[in-house]
């Protein structure tokens, strides 16, 4: 164990000395604080000025609280007019009785100022009408759009994390394996130490990664205010993103690890790897599709199937509510995947890794003694 | 004492070879705690395999290897020195950091494994170079920090596979102090080279692959003596038929003439040389080496 910390650190600090992981982070950190901000910047509250000629100020802000409204009274029509065509003003209310708009009237304004001129008028009329009391039988929706917007940003982090760190793995692989200290590693040092070391200290500078991914989209967030609109349960799950992190890159990084083992130089990795590239594509675009719809049957059913679960689940439980038993159950199945992933694993590299020169046929690793 | 015992080894055949071809038809030899043992053998004849086996980086079909008696095991390995022929290192890693990771994995301690790695660096003369990645490093002094990674440990056996090849004549004896410093401390050392007149040096005693099998091993002197003897006589401007009745042969080169002979009564030669003409050289030669190589081998 002492043994497996030692290549661990190894991997870390030389990981973490690299230019390319440092301005890679801080790239990554840029984009998604800038994404935690673009929302705020792109359809910041709703703010209308509004104008009156010889009318009484509807009361807009009791019916829509989230809006902020500028209100500019007017002496006459023609001025009133002027200010629309010139964008002063984005409608005027007139009499009481009509509405000077450019163009057709903002979908959101129009319902709001026909519902409370209707409730006012009502109202003044002596008959008062309870508001609609709103009850979802279904999964909460309020958070709809805070929830697929926080799933597609996580469906893209995990697929760049699960592509980079895996690939590193292989390459790390082969390199040892390219230039023979193999050999003198594994003269002193079991095989399951070695890939064992690798893949965990790999696996911790991704955490690093995603950890430091998350601090800064989760502060940019509360800095920019949409925290406020985030679903609750927030903390179960980041901590669920760093779980299924965790068990998708064990599973693809052991399995990359392997196959990499069975060839000798890097131009060679692309060709090995291509079957777990593809299983990691497949698994996206099922996230991304789970991220459209997160109850449909596809996204449902592969948000249990190891390996396509290890984004698939974490995406649907950022875009609604997953029941507790649902995640239990997909991460039981992942970690099931994960260690026979490892035992498998370990047995190809173990018996690869030490077969220099042509590529290694899996089916002749696997079938041996 | 470092036993190997009747190693085999066939490597699995390609399309063009079914049955494999034979590494190894049972090699033994061993070595004795400070002795250092020289291995040589053509290229192919089974010394990188032999070594590779001792090191566990490849698996013998049968046979065995033994460290004191017992059969050698993974944590016996750990307390070896390695250096295989297709040399390794981590290019992008620092100098110093890669032979102290070497001397941790090897389970020395933070502390001893940085002293240690630091003696190293200076007797082997790349001490300057601590802090530069090993690809920035000439060949030759990637050698050297190799040799680092192999010697840092509190090593018990040393199996070095061409430790020399590549090395200028300094780097050379840099490397054979190391060695031979290590071997007056009780450990044993293979190594394996082509450059015959260092392991006739440098070397106690000497195996002789060839075929995958063992075909002469012992003392260099022993070696030596097993081969008779060649009398050399060089005689300038003789009378014709000098040599007619003596045993041997004669080579003629400008005015002198060349008598070998590994039996005959070496005075009566003499006197018939000197009678002959002018002698300029007489004298037993014992063969070299490379001779005993080239008649094992033959």
């Amino acid at each position: 164990m002492n043994e497996l910390m030692l290549v661990a650190r190894r991997e870390i600090v030389t990981q973490l000395r690299t230019k390319a992981f440092v301005t890679g982070l801080i790239i990554t950190a840029v984009l998604v604080a800038a994404v935690s901000f673009a929302p705020k910047l792109l359809d910041g509250p709703n703010s209308y000025t509004l104008g009156t000629v010889n009318s009484q100020r509807l009361p807009l802000e009791a019916a829509a609280p989230d809006s902020e409204f500028t209100w500019r009274a007017f002496s006459d029509e023609a001025a009133a007019k002027r200010a629309v065509l010139a964008k002063d003003v984005d409608a005027v209310l007139v009499n009481g009785t009509k509405v000077l708009t450019d163009g057709e009237i903002d979908d959101q304004l129009g319902v709001l100022l026909q519902s409370v001129n209707r409730e006012a008028k009502l109202g003044a009329a002596g008959v008062s009408i309870p508001p609609l009391k709103m009850e979802s039988v279904g999964a909460d929706t309020r958070y709809q759009a805070a929830r697929t917007g926080l799933a597609v940003v996580l469906v893209i982090v995990l697929f760049m994390m699960l592509i980079g760190q895996v690939g590193m793995v292989a390459m790390g692989v082969v390199e040892e394996k390219g230039s023979r200290i193999v050999e003198i590693l594994l003269s002193t040092l079991r095989p399951w130490q070695l890939f064992g070391g690798k893949i965990v200290g790999l696996g911790a500078v991704g955490l690093i990664n995603l950890v430091t991914i998350l601090t800064v989209g989760l502060t940019a967030a509360m800095v920019s205010g949409i925290a406020g609109d985030f679903p609750p349960g927030m903390p179960g799950l980041v901590a669920g993103v760093v779980v299924w992190f965790v068990l998708g890159y064990a599973f693809f990084a052991t399995l990359a690890g392997a196959f990499a083992s069975l060839v000798s130089r890097l131009e060679e990795v692309n060709s090995v790897l291509t079957p777990i590239i593809m299983v990691i594509m497949v698994s996206y675009f099922v996230a991304f599709y789970a991220t459209i719809d997160p109850t449909g049957t596809l996204a449902m059913v592969m948000s249990y199937v190891p390996p396509f679960s290890s984004i698939v689940m974490p995406v649907r439980m950022a875009a609604t509510e997953v029941p507790l038993w649902q995640a239990g159950l997909a991460t039981a199945a992942m970690v099931a995947a994960v260690l026979a992933a490892l035992a498998f694993g370990a047995k190809v590299y173990q018996r690869a890794v030490l077969r220099t020169g042509a590529r290694v046929r899996l089916g002749d690793v696997v079938r041996v003694r | 004492m470092l036993e190997i015992g009747e190693l085999h080894k066939r490597f699995a055949g390609g399309p063009d070879a079914p049955d494999g071809k034979i590494a190894l038809d049972g090699i033994s030899f061993a070595v004795r705690p400070g002795e250092m043992f020289g291995f040589v053998g053509a290229n192919g004849a089974g010394k990188t395999t032999t070594m590779r086996i001792v090191m566990g980086v490849l698996q013998a079909d049968s046979g065995s290897v033994s460290w004191q008696g017992r059969s050698l095991g993974y944590d016996d390995r750990r307390r070896f020195g390695y250096m295989p022929e297709e040399r390794g290192l981590y290019q992008k890693m620092r100098v110093a950091e890669q032979i102290e990771y070497f001397g941790r994995l090897h389970g020395m301690s933070a502390a001893t494994a940085r002293k240690a790695t630091e003696d190293l660096m200076e007797r082997l003369g790349v001490a300057e170079r601590r802090n530069d990645p090993v690809q920035a490093l000439s060949l030759g002094n990637q050698q050297r920090v190799q040799l680092a990674m192999a010697l840092v440990h509190d090593i018990e056996v040393l199996v070095l596979d061409e430790p020399f090849s590549g090395l200028d004549p300094i780097a050379v004896d840099a490397l054979a102090t190391a060695l031979q410093e290590r071997c007056r401390g009780g450990v044993p050392v293979i190594f394996s080279s082509h450059q015959l007149e260092l392991v006739e040096r440098l070397c106690d005693s000497v195996g002789i692959v060839s075929a995958g099998r063992m075909v002469a091993s012992g003392t260099v002197a022993d070696l030596r003596s097993a081969e008779d003897d060649t009398l050399r006589v060089v005689v300038r401007d003789p009378s014709p038929g000098w040599a007619d009745g003596l045993p041997g042969t004669v080579t003629v080169s400008g005015d002198r003439h060349i008598l070998r002979t590994t039996n005959g009564d070496d005075q009566e030669i003499l006197r018939r040389a000197i009678k002959a003409g002018h002698v300029e050289h007489f004298g037993h030669e014992r063969p070299t080496l490379t001779e005993i190589f080239k008649e094992a081998v033959a």
